[in-house]
């Protein structure tokens, strides 16, 4: 499923992934496509590439216990110059801002090897909004661009 | 991904081009590794073509890094594109590499 639509001076983009990790190229496909459409610069697309993969690859690995099919929706719009992603899932209920973020500063001997990618979606991002509404998980991200 | 590397002086360089994911990180890991088996400890990763990295690829770097102090070796990056540059940044990952602008930097070093 796949949904670009443009009214004036807002745009948007749907879609929905399934949570296989083969999915993540689909998805790097779309975000490609689409920041070619909206023109955003090289570097910001790497951006939102790489916030959606931390976000929608957590949810991949970790959000099941069971093996059935489920679906990550995945929404895109751009308003003036904020750019907000919405990312849904049905998975059991995690809040990525509650995480403990890394320090950053420690020498390479002592830094942890995990951790990073919720830290890389605060930073890059201006804000992060977690909601846990029923049996889903909302994210919301917001970036001025 | 295209991983290649050669011997340049004393160096290993590593060619490290296109996207480093969640897809296929292990096998970057598994190529460096690779590297340390063979003896290597004075490396260079080239990242003039690395054009997209995610945590994924940040570990496995991390990970080369920690390997490398511990074997009293070097491990220097070169050309990383300014998209990729900022993430280093603000990961605080460039203040645990050595980062030349170019390779020729990174081996007279």
């Amino acid at each position: 499923m796949n949904l670009f639509f443009t009214m004036e001076n807002r745009k948007e983009a749907h879609f929905i992934i399934e949570n296989r990790v083969e999915e993540l190229a689909v998805l790097f496909e779309k975000i490609e496509q689409l920041t070619e459409i909206w023109d955003f610069t090289v570097p910001l697309t790497m951006n939102i590439n790489l916030v959606l993969e931390e976000v929608v690859s957590n949810v991949i690995f970790y959000a099941y216990n069971d093996k059935f099919k489920h679906e990550i929706n995945i929404g895109l719009s751009l308003q003036n110059n904020l750019l907000t992603i919405v990312i849904t899932d049905d998975g059991k209920p995690f809040d990525p801002t509650s995480n403990q973020l890394p320090d950053i500063n420690l020498k390479a001997e002592d830094r942890p090897v995990g951790g990073l990618g919720i830290f890389l979606i605060s930073k890059i991002m201006t804000e992060v909004y977690y909601e846990r509404k029923e049996n889903l998980n909302i994210l919301t991200l917001k970036k001025t661009i | 991904m295209n991983l290649t590397n050669e011997k340049v002086n004393n160096f290993c360089v590593l060619n490290i081009e296109g996207r480093v994911d969640t897809t296929n990180y292990s096998e970057f890991e598994s190529e460096v590794n690779k590297l340390f088996e063979a003896g290597e400890k004075e490396l260079i990763f080239d990242c003039s073509g690395l054009n997209y990295i995610s945590s994924s690829g940040l570990r496995v770097f991390l990970i080369a890094q920690k390997k490398t102090l511990s074997l009293n070796g070097k491990l220097y990056l070169c050309n990383l594109q300014p998209a990729i540059k900022e993430i280093f940044d603000i990961s605080g990952f460039s203040t645990i590499f050595k980062i030349f602008e170019t390779r020729d930097k990174a081996i007279g070093s």
